[in-house]
């Protein structure tokens, strides 16, 4: 629709962006990454006052939670807020209002062209300011950083697909190119009207952003048939997913697995002593806790279909099970059956909700 | 091939097609095979995803759903979920390199005593080609 | 370490403890006396363990009955069997001792039916972290032979391994001990009516423990009196990183509300946390206001408040296995803070977690005189008292 130039960096210039939303009561607050200075631990705050704007670290490749999670329930507080969200997070939270899990209605989402984010052990061995450094270097170029997420580097929807306000921060930078803002909505257009910069009717270029597209389908070819090796057959399922010890942390950090209690968490899954004694007779022995395969394969038909390949999954695994990868890889498949994109459209329906009367003929 | 090897295929059927299908083949005194474990569903739109599964994984060599013709569900549109769902569960099967062939999506109304007769006996055929589940002996689920 | 109930039996140690374990173990399960065993199996991958019910007598070979790392708490398989129904087989489970605490806590908590289950236990050295496992099993196994002969968890054992002092005989039905005698023999102590029995059906044709039993507890008395005395450092440490106001926000400044160490926490064995229920959700427009009131606000939410919750709801049952540390994504030393509230709980009620010597739950119960330094705070409190001053 519209752009906003403004001659700073990227960083800079949102932080001006946010300073106007707030400081003219455009919105009543505003959600961002923080690192706090004191100790160099990194959250996710919820900032009202303008004095505050400049802790924020709204672009920094570092996701402790994905926001869509916490954004769920903030976003019903009838306030305005501004949302920063890496494009994974806006469409996460895009898969939770479907399931009416959150609303869009008051707030304005402003994302970024994403360079991907730090894995969390990294974050938290110490000071990110070096790799920061590195990041910013590298993602300026178009290139994939060696130390993000491996679903980060397979992602290719690192450009946000329906943020009211989009920022460009990776891919191919003219240097003196100045902070990119590009307007998507009404909302965000009314909102931006009086802000400082250049403003104009530029559109994203694709074009600076087709190298990173590139190396990420590579990438993306690359952990997939790694994923496609190891994880087949039964024998590769119980190879990759057999050392899980059932914390089930990767569902709760998940975006799209929104119940408060999960069906494997259920009594459903409690089984009587029968059940044990008939494993013990036909195989001699049986795995306890039960169903770790299960868990996995359930949740995979549950909600693959709308992973958005965040990488929250992998990173909490104790184990170090790659989660994220098997289930972004089997997610683009199922999507793709029901030629669904996780995220793409708010009024576009969760496929096992809705069914076409001619579809599937070779099956039945 | 092991000759005795006898398959065991869990079957959910609905109640208002598949099943009286299979209560008619009976009456009708048609032979089908005894692998059959049928389990009655209202709707084939009952059997959530996690239930072929947990069958699959449990060792059933097969596992059949049976549901009445798109457009004749008794509940109007559940088999056309059940459809979804039965391919989505196959995607999955197929992503992850399992044999989907172990799972099938039969169409079978309350009149076609010999289609579920003759279903039961080529599904039966084809999953003894399969063999046994590898479910069956895994300890590690 | 609890008392032996009967005479303790020695089993042959020249082919190593394992060999005479699963020896012991193929002979019991013949034997028809226990239907079944619970025991610790490679994975596939071969980089962790997975907990096993097996009553195949062949399969005993591929357990392993001292796995260097603690993937599961072993209390969570016994939940699972007994949980929904308690069944007539008799299982008997080898596992480290705070798996067994663990699992007469959850049998006080109703989440453990002990009716049909033999409860094993061995002297534990400790073990490594899952992390450090999991990404070099082959130098993580080398670790762990280093302090399992020594018997005192080094650098490389989970830090809470160092200052546990309940690693040798608890209330377990029967305990395998070594430490001090292994080159003489491997003990299997009675340590319940139950394990008396058991051993006594099986007439086992071994020599008496009778001599080895002191020199295997004084060592064992020699290592607690170490591990105490890190512990006392240990403690001390904790203690200084959690006191004021803002202990507690510095040491889980990382937490990122994945709850990890609540879901593996043996005694956690709620289905639904309140932490993770609708009760506990935070009304969205009180959290904006309270953001508004300071400025701003860090989410999610009421991460500090949830492992202060945790601590009041179960440090009473603590055992201090450190699972929680070692499912943290983002290295919280959780455990530590845990082990060490739960010992000022624990102690405040004269409870230890863990026991089955007959005293119930703490708050299952009160004495109608009790708990002289609550009683002081309400004093003070009151108008005239201290706390007005």
């Amino acid at each position: 629709m519209s752009s906003i130039n403004i001659e700073k960096s990227a960083e800079k210039g949102i932080n001006d962006l946010l300073r106007h939303l707030l400081g003219n009561g455009k919105v009543d607050a505003v959600l961002a990454m923080r690192m706090v200075k004191s100790s160099g631990a990194w959250d996710l705050a919820l900032v009202t006052d303008v004095k505050n704007l400049a802790e924020l670290s709204p672009l920094a490749p570092v996701m402790t939670v994905n926001a869509s999670q916490v954004l769920s329930n903030l976003s019903l507080s009838g306030k305005k807020i501004a949302a920063v969200l890496k494009p994974c997070e806006l469409r996460g939270f895009v898969e939770r209002v479907k399931r009416e899990q959150g609303s869009l209605e008051n707030l304005i989402t402003i994302s970024h062209t994403c360079g991907g984010v730090f894995p969390l052990d990294l974050v938290v061995e110490g000071s990110v300011d070096d790799l920061l450094h590195k990041y910013e270097k590298v993602v300026a170029t178009g290139e994939i950083p060696s130390n993000i997420r491996d679903t980060c580097k397979a992602c290719e929807h690192f450009i946000p697909m329906n943020a009211d306000i989009t920022i460009a921060a990776a891919g191919e930078c003219k240097p003196g190119h100045g902070c990119m803002i590009y307007i998507n909505s009404d909302k965000a257009k009314e909102a931006l009207l009086e802000c400082t910069g250049h403003h104009g009717n530029d559109l994203l270029d694709p074009i600076s952003l087709e190298k990173l597209a590139a190396a990420r389908a590579k990438e993306r070819e690359k952990l997939f048939s790694s994923i496609e090796k190891d994880c087949s057959g039964l024998d590769g399922l119980v190879n990759i997913f057999g050392k899980c010890v059932g914390c089930h942390g990767c569902s709760r950090v998940c975006p799209i697995c929104y119940c408060t209690l999960c069906d494997f968490e259920s009594a459903n899954f409690d089984y009587n002593l029968p059940y044990f004694e008939e494993h013990l007779a036909r195989k001699g022995a049986l795995r306890l806790p039960p169903d770790t395969m299960l868990f996995h394969m359930g949740r995979l038909t549950h909600m693959s279909f709308s992973c958005v390949g965040c990488g929250m999954c992998s990173d909490v695994c104790p184990v170090s099970i790659p989660v994220a990868a098997v289930f972004s890889r089997t997610g683009a498949k199922t999507a793709s059956i029901f030629d669904y994109v996780p995220g793409r459209d708010v009024a576009e329906e969760i496929p096992v909700m809705i069914f076409k009367e001619e579809e599937f003929p070779e099956l039945g | 091939m092991n000759k005795e090897f006898t398959p065991r295929i869990t079957s959910f059927l609905c109640k208002w097609c598949s099943y009286t299908g299979a209560d008619l083949a009976g009456t009708s005194r048609l032979q089908y095979s005894t692998s059959i474990i049928p389990l009655q569903v209202m709707c084939s739109s009952r059997v959530d995803p996690v239930f072929l599964l947990k069958a699959y994984l449990s060792g059933s060599d097969g596992v059949l759903m049976g549901g009445c013709h798109p457009g004749d569900c008794h509940y109007e549109t559940g088999n056309y979920h059940t459809r979804r769902r039965f391919a989505l569960v196959k995607e999955v099967f197929d992503s992850l390199g399992l044999e989907s062939a172990r799972l099938k999506l039969s169409w079978i109304s309350a009149s076609e005593g010999p289609k579920f007769a003759r279903v039961a006996n080529e599904y039966t055929e084809e999953i003894r080609k399969l063999g046994e589940n590898p479910t069956r002996k895994s300890i590690f689920l | 370490m609890t008392e032996a109930t009967g005479t303790p039996f020695v089993l042959n140690t020249d082919k190593g403890l394992e060999t005479s374990l699963r020896g012991f173990l193929r002979q019991l399960l013949e034997s028809g006396n226990i239907g079944a065993l619970i025991l610790p199996l490679k994975v596939p991958s071969g980089d962790s363990f997975a907990w096993i019910m097996l009553n195949d007598a062949g399969m005993i070979d591929d357990a392993v009955p001292f796995p260097a790392t603690m993937p599961v708490q072993g209390a969570k398989a016994l939940r699972s069997l007994t949980r929904k129904e308690r069944g007539e087989l008799t299982v008997m489970a080898l596992m480290r001792p705070c798996e067994i605490r663990a699992g007469i806590e959850l049998s006080k908590l109703g989440q453990v039916n002990t009716e049909n289950l033999i409860l094993a236990t061995y002297d534990c050295a400790g073990a490594v972290p899952l992390q450090s496992y999991v990404s070099d099993p082959a130098a993580a196994e080398k670790n762990f032979k280093e302090f399992f002969i020594t018997g005192e968890p080094d650098q490389n054992a989970k830090p809470i391994c160092a200052s546990c002092t309940d690693f040798s005989m608890v209330d377990s039905d029967i305990h395998f001990g070594y430490f001090g005698v292994r080159e003489k023999g491997m003990l299997v102590i009675p340590g319940t009516v139950r394990g008396t029995d058991l051993l006594k059906k099986m007439d086992l044709q071994t020599a008496s423990g009778s001599e080895l039993l002191p020199v295997w507890k004084a060592e064992v008395e020699k290592l607690t009196e170490k591990r105490s005395s890190v512990r006392k450092i240990v403690f001390k440490k904790t203690e200084k990183d959690i006191s004021g106001f803002t202990g507690m926000l510095n040491v889980f400044e990382n937490c990122i509300g994945c709850h990890n160490c609540q879901s593996v926490c043996p005694v956690c064995y709620c289905r639904l946390c309140y932490f993770g229920s609708e009760a506990s959700r935070t009304n969205p427009e009180a959290m904006v206001n309270e953001a508004v009131k300071r400025g701003g606000i860090s989410l999610p939410p009421d991460r500090i408040m949830f492992h202060t919750g945790r601590l009041a709801h179960m440090s009473l049952s603590c055992v201090s296995c450190g699972q929680c540390t070692d499912a943290c994504p983002v290295s919280i030393p959780v455990a530590d803070v845990f082990s060490f509230v739960a010992e000022q709980t624990q102690h405040t009620f004269e409870y230890k977690a863990g026991r089955n010597d007959g005293k119930p739950l703490p708050l299952r119960d009160f004495k109608k005189s009790e708990l002289p330094g609550v009683h002081k705070l309400v004093k003070d409190a009151e108008p005239g008292g201290t706390s007005h001053e």
